[in-house]
């Protein structure tokens, strides 16, 4: 996306009040920052915020979406403004294509598949050849979303032995753990995915199409919009085990930026900060794009995915899911 | 019924036509890319392209002067060049208007920035011309499918390029 409007972090609690055409965030013992409404495109909050009806009545008529994290990094929901871009036509289409038990399964299969290649470009490394040749294997015999869950899964947990071993100790993952993460290294990954996930819902946001009817994971996942989670799959490990391991190898991560107990871990106020410092850096980089023949950013990667399943509604092209050419 | 299947030609949809077909199709089908020019905040953009206020503005932009004889349809680009285009999308005005009852003189287009006028004619020929647009504008938005791409350097400065030229 190009347009002037910017996604703004929060991550220290805060209040957000309205004044005129802008907003002020206050926060405890700093000087109130005031953005005009039109340079925002949406709000990552971290931490506490508190909002008023005048301020959410601002949000919503400027098409803002204000996304909320929980304490460990996972998805706690969002403040959405009705849907102003949806078109009846798009939607039917979206239901028609994600119904169809051929179509579904095919997207899911790719979702799954890009995913595990991506995982192991970012930890580049060939302890993951065999695995990954496993799931390929495996992919055509899964007949439904569970079966296929259940590959992606053990190529997963291969996936975080590997990374593992580029860790050191204090932010090893032993096992993926979610709600609440168990450590570290599970915190980190929790609070990148979440951000990830962010960023593809308010993508979605820009299209006629319904975050919430997709391909892969469940209709019935509560809160949560699954063609956005579907999405995002691919990309996850392009910043979550990556900056992980950049974070590890840099030694840019403390264990000070971590508030750790006996079974749960979050991010401290310091950490929240440098994850977000890491992940606005990361999604502006830019790589070049050889059909659009100009510098795309990681952001606009993810705006231009959404743009596949555009096509797929509209003149039934084949979703590629995204791939690092790179 | 919804806002697409309604068919309803209005001065964008002439507009785009003339551009690109495709750009017709997709924009039929609601799908409306922010407008990346810059200044303009995605909501802002948001509001303006919606269908049915984007007609009343381009209904209300294509100002009219009454006479007792006709009325004359004005219409300002801020464009430097003159287009086809823009003539064709007065014409357009003047059929949806003289389809209201009201009696067309003629159609003109301001340039203020290069202080130029264009003169549009009214008459059997031009209604007959304008009918055809409105036609092919219908015929483009009820294909299946769309247009292919222009050569891509026709797609300079429109902002469905991300969407038609971002597979790789
Ligand atoms: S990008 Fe090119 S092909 Fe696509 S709608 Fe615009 S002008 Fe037409």
């Amino acid at each position: 996306m190009t347009a002037a409007a910017r996604t703004y972090w929060l991550t220290e609690p805060c209040r957000i009040r309205r004044e005129d055409n802008s907003i002020r965030i206050e926060r405890p013992d700093q000087t109130p920052i005031r953005i005009p409404i039109t340079d925002i495109r949406d709000l990552v909050a971290f931490d506490h915020v508190d909002v008023n009806t005048s301020v959410v009545s601002l949000l919503n008529r400027h098409d803002i979406t204000v996304h909320l994290l929980d304490h460990y990094g996972n998805y706690a929901g969002s403040f959405t403004p009705h849907e102003g871009m949806s078109s009846a036509l798009a939607l039917r289409r979206q239901v028609e294509v994600t119904s169809d038990t051929h179509l579904r399964l095919t997207a899911a299969r790719d979702i799954v598949a890009t995913t595990a290649a991506n995982v192991k470009w970012a930890l580049d490394t060939d302890l993951l050849d065999a695995p990954l040749k496993r799931l390929t294997e495996d992919l055509p015999t899964a007949g439904d979303s569970n079966a296929l869950m259940g590959i992606e899964g053990n190529f997963r947990r291969s996936s975080w032995e590997v990374l593992d071993t580029m860790l050191p100790p204090w932010l090893r993952l032993n096992g993926r753990t979610r709600r609440p993460p168990s450590n570290a290294g599970n915190a980190f990954i929790s609070y990148v995915n979440t951000i990830v996930y962010a960023r593809m819902l308010t993508a979605l946001r820009c299209t006629p199409l319904h975050p919430a009817i997709g391909f892969l994971h469940a209709d019935t996942d509560r809160r949560r919009n699954t063609l956005a989670l579907d999405l995002a799959e691919p990309f996850k490990p392009l910043f979550a085990e990556r900056l992980l391991r950049r974070a590890a190898a840099q030694k840019t991560l403390r264990q000070s930026d971590f508030e750790s107990d006996v079974a749960r871990a979050s991010l401290s106020k310091g950490g929240r900060k440098k994850v977000a410092e890491m992940l606005r850096a990361e999604l502006a980089s830019t790589v070049y794009h050889r059909s659009l023949k100009r510098k795309v950013s990681y952001e606009e990667l993810i705006h231009l995915e959404a743009l596949k399943i555009v096509r797929l509604c509209l003149e039934g092209t084949s979703y590629k899911p995204f791939r690092p050419w790179w | 019924m919804t806002e697409e299947t309604d068919n309803g030609i209005g001065g964008v949809h002439i507009k785009y036509l003339l551009h690109c077909p495709r750009q017709l199709w997709l924009y039929s089908r609601g799908y409306r890319p922010e407008q990346n020019n810059s200044s303009v905040a995605f909501g802002e953009a948001l509001d303006a392209t919606t269908y049915t206020r984007r007609r009343d503005i381009d209904l209300g932009e294509a100002k009219i002067d009454w006479v007792t004889t006709g009325a004359v349809v004005h219409e300002t680009k801020s464009s430097r060049t003159p287009s086809p285009q823009h003539e064709a999308q007065v014409r357009h005005y003047c059929l949806l208007l003289a389809r209201l009852g009201v009696n067309i003189a003629r159609g003109v287009v301001h340039y203020p920035l290069v202080r130029r006028t264009t003169e549009v004619a009214w008459d059997a020929f031009a209604r007959a011309e304008a009918e055809k647009t409105e036609q092919a504008a219908k015929d483009v938005i009820a294909a299946d499918q769309p247009a292919p791409r222009l050569p891509r350097s026709r797609c300079r400065g429109c902002s469905y390029r991300d969407y038609c030229w971002g597979d790789l």
